[in-house]
């Protein structure tokens, strides 16, 4: 019996991660979104109402100066401060399409992943516009952003937030151009051991952030490994969050890995550099404070 | 002169199946290396895998099939079932539920997860007590082996509803966990799991002739001079208990006390006092091979051990079904 | 040797007790034999004596001592019980199975002795199952089963046997060896105490005879005193005759035609 409730849930965490991207695409003749659906342009009434179902949507709605328009967010959403004032819908991910309907928005924005499409489906057939964007990886936020900003007629704004992303991410990369790259273990989770693989967001920024992933090799963005392949890849430093850096030094078994014994365990700010967000130049700059001490003011 | 080298040839089959485990790995590891580590010598990280990551495991691993195989023994002679098994009695179900409890409250203490999965497998035990006295069979193993069941049922019940609304790296854990693993051992957690499997293992074999009058059937029994519903009561709980502590040290791993005790009748051994030690022994080499499997298949990946157990038991499982019939 | 003295036993929750008052004992050299309709309380008799069902009035005596004073395994050193129906589980050799009626003689630590040996190869010899020793309990039939467990209660090593309903399942053949088995172990001085439902064989072969009609003693004694159609017949509701088998003499019960109604 518990047999098949693994399989179930199993089952259900592996449709929700890891499905081919539809690229969308900005400007230029049809504008779409990452389910592939056309997004309309100028033509349309500016949503006045906008449920946001990702945090990284909400954020950027925040900065675009779409915020007031914003009636409805997942409970994940906590930045800024005002989005906490904006009702909580409930997940994000499997959205509750009768709470979402509540708030009587004209526009939801919510996740491009095969679980999402039937909520898109009956929010279309109630008439509400949806577009379904990923934001998985950097370059998926300048995309994000312009589209958001067409679609809610700030797209200058938008343009602009984009840019000063960029830049600040820029800034980063520049400063530890020319150190040494550490070799960095990302530590995600470790019952099983899980880390961030090639292709994946934090892959990205730590590159960004002058450093270098010792599982880059690996194909998927979260494999799974154990702690002796960590032992023989041998990282300089290890990554992880509040509650996992403490699990580790807890641990007898993780002590086997040479940087735990040398005391090189730091600890990131998981809210901050978890996802693509408009702060993610200071995301970057975080991390390289932590493997470039002194590289950046 | 059979019996004796039965014997003698299964803790060579272990001590090998040991040796093994503690050489291979993800790291491929040089024997000579491997022996100077397990002494204490040589490079820093190949006696930190030997000593701090391998041998744990290996011991534990040891120590949760040993502990397996003793209980599903007990359980089949006392309730008169080939087919009873501590996981049948509420024990997996209970300690599921205590482990998904911590890691949905956020228990993220390494100490404190093994404790909550216990409390929920003694709880269940004793719930099934309770539910199949209320139910009127004082000494019936059909009413007790219902009752483990409902009990099971009611905890996967409490399991999904507590899974249903959890945000997905708990329901990673709380999954990882119902799989079974021994990657975390470490020292301590072996230090207290022989303990606790050595009192119990005392236990049961000072009840072994109990069990094999109790296997006779409950008139029968009562005939030859036992407290029908007392012991079966004592062994049911020793038994029960002894595969809650395995749970709670490494998770599900499920089939070791179903088939193991099978295995050793098949090789002949009936009377349950050499029957114990036998599914002791066989129980502890089982778990052994499949965490060794389980690294070494899809490295540098871990298996899960439930899966492994189950995989690996299966053949040998429905051979001894052949036998039979 | 067993005796049962003003015995009351009720289920619980029950209207009336399933054993009612009934006395009468069990000597040793003699077959007694407890005999009457479903449900007039003589497997409940049995259950009595096994401590699985608690007693509500009166008391049952092993060898004068009574039986809460005796501690279980030297009840089961005195009076050994062969109850209706056994199935076991793991099979085992016949030996093995006898072996285990040694149980109650065992310590914790210590192993089977030589005594132990002998009351095993004794136990096997009486009971007649010596070409059965090493065969496999599963590989038995029903008859030679029903020896085998003979043979483990003698194992036991007491001075009384008590078989519920023993030939249930046997034919003619193993009924009639069965019987013989029995009243050998009364000649042998043992106390034989037999319930059952085979009221001709009973009467051939029991010395005392006891017949219960709900929860009741309705008679007892001598098999030519208690069979008679007056006394069987309100108990049994049924249509019967009496007659003497050719064989023997011994008395004989023919269930006659139904009534007509």
């Amino acid at each position: 019996m518990l047999s098949r409730i693994a399989t179930f849930v199993l089952l259900s965490l592996a449709l929700g991660c890891g499905e081919p991207r539809a690229a969308a695409t900005v400007g230029g003749g049809g504008v779409r979104d990452d389910f592939g659906a056309p997004v309309a342009g100028g033509t349309t009434r500016t949503p006045a109402r906008i449920v946001s179902l990702i945090p990284g949507a909400t954020e950027l709605l925040f900065a675009i100066g779409a915020g007031p328009r914003v009636v409805g967010r997942t409970e994940w959403d906590v930045w800024p401060d005002s989005a906490r004032l904006v009702p909580d819908v409930g997940p994000g991910l499997r959205p509750n399409v009768e709470a979402v309907l509540a708030r009587h928005p004209d526009l939801v924005v919510l996740y491009a992943s095969d679980d999402d499409r039937p909520a898109a489906a009956r929010l279309r057939a109630a008439g509400v516009r949806v577009i379904a964007l990923r934001i998985d990886r950097i370059e998926d936020f300048r995309r994000a952003a312009l589209l958001l900003g067409a679609a809610t007629g700030e797209l200058a704004r938008a343009r602009l937030t984009a840019d000063t992303v960029a830049r600040a991410l820029a800034r980063v990369r520049a400063a530890t151009a020319g150190l040494p790259r550490p070799r960095v273990f990302w530590h995600v989770w470790d019952a099983p051991v899980i880390t961030i693989g090639r292709g994946s967001f934090l892959d990205e920024l730590l590159d960004v952030a002058g450093g270098r992933n010792v599982y880059a090799d690996a194909a998927s963005p979260s494999p799974t490994t154990s702690i002796e392949d960590i032992i023989r890849r041998d990282p300089d430093v290890i990554l992880a969050g509040p509650v996992g850096a403490a699990r580790i030094r807890a641990s007898a078994a993780w002590r086997a890995v040479g940087a735990v014994r040398r005391g090189r365990v730091l600890v990131v700010d998981t809210n901050l550099v978890g996802r693509p967000s408009v702060r993610m130049g200071e995301a970057a700059a975080s991390i390289a404070r932590l493997i470039h001490p002194g590289a950046l003011p | 002169m059979r019996r004796t080298a039965f014997w003698i040839g299964g803790l060579v089959v272990l001590a090998a199946l040991i040796v093994a485990a503690v050489a291979w790995g993800t790291v491929p590891l040089a024997p000579r290396d491997v022996a100077l580590a397990v002494l204490g010598r040589g490079d820093a990280d190949t006696v930190a895998i030997v000593r701090a990551l391998r041998l744990p495991r290996v011991m534990l691993a040891l120590l949760v099939g040993a502990g397996l195989g003793m209980s599903g023994a007990a359980l089949q002679g006392s309730l008169r079932n080939a087919l009873a098994e501590p996981y049948l009695l509420g024990v997996s179900g209970g300690a599921a539920v205590g482990a998904v409890v911590a890691v949905a409250a956020g228990v993220t203490a390494t100490g404190l997860l093994p404790l909550f999965a216990f409390a929920g497998a003694a709880l269940a035990v004793g719930a099934a007590l309770l539910v199949g006295r209320a139910a009127g069979g004082r000494a019936d193993p059909r009413v007790l082996l219902m009752a483990g069941v409902i009990i099971g049922a009611f905890a996967n019940a409490a399991i999904m509803v507590a899974l249903a609304g959890a945000p997905p790296n708990t329901v990673r854990g709380a999954l990882w966990w119902m799989m079974g693993s021994v990657s975390g051992a470490d020292w301590s957690q072996v230090a207290w799991l022989a303990g606790y499997t050595a009192v119990a293992a005392a236990a049961l074999i000072w009840f072994a002739r109990d069990i094999d009058i109790l296997a006779l059937g409950e008139e029968p029994a009562a005939g030859l001079g036992i407290d029908v519903e007392r012991a079966g009561r004592r062994i049911y709980l020793v038994s029960s208990l002894l595969a809650a502590a395995t749970v709670a040290a490494a998770g599900l791993v499920g089939f070791v006390g179903l088939v193991v005790p099978h295995l050793v009748r098949g090789a002949g051994v009936r009377r349950h006092r050499p029957l114990l030690a036998g599914a002791a022994l066989a129980g502890g080499a089982l778990v052994v091979l499949a965490d060794l499997l389980a690294r070494v298949a899809h490295p540098p990946a871990e298996l899960p051990l439930g899966a492994v157990t189950a995989i690996v038991g299966v053949p040998f499982f429905l051979v001894q079904l052949r036998r039979l019939s | 040797m067993i005796r049962f003295e003003h015995l009351v036993v009720r289920y619980a929750r029950a209207p009336r007790p399933a054993v009612d008052d009934v006395s009468f004992a069990a000597p040793r050299g003699r077959v007694t034999a407890v005999v009457g309709p479903n449900g007039s309380g003589k497997s409940t008799l049995v259950r009595a004596l096994l401590r699985m069902q608690p007693i509500e009035r009166g008391r049952i005596l092993v060898d004068d001592a009574p039986l809460d004073a005796l501690d279980r395994r030297a009840f089961a050193r005195r009076v050994s019980v062969v109850p209706q129906r056994e199935a076991l589980v793991f099979a085992m050799p016949a030996r093995e199975y006898v072996a285990l009626g040694r149980y109650p003689h065992e310590g914790a630590w210590r192993g089977a002795g030589a005594e132990d040996d002998d009351a095993v190869s004794r136990a096997i010899e009486r009971a007649g199952v010596a070409a059965l020793a090493d065969r496999s309990t599963d590989e038995l039939s029903g008859g030679e089963w029903q020896r085998v467990r003979i043979a483990r209660a003698l194992a036991q090593g007491g001075g009384a046997i008590v078989l519920d309903e023993p030939t249930t399942f046997l034919d003619i053949a193993h009924e009639m060896a069965m019987f013989e088995l029995f009243a050998g172990l009364a000649r042998a001085g043992m106390a034989v105490l037999l319930v059952s439902h085979q009221l001709n064989l009973v009467a051939r072969f029991a010395d005392e005879i006891v017949l219960l009609h709900r929860g009741r003693v309705a008679a007892a004694g001598a098999p030519s005193d208690v069979m008679r159609a007056a006394i069987l017949e309100p108990v049994y509701d049924w249509p019967l005759v009496i007659t003497r088998d050719p064989a023997v003499g011994a008395p004989a019960l023919l269930p006659l035609r139904g009534r007509t109604r």
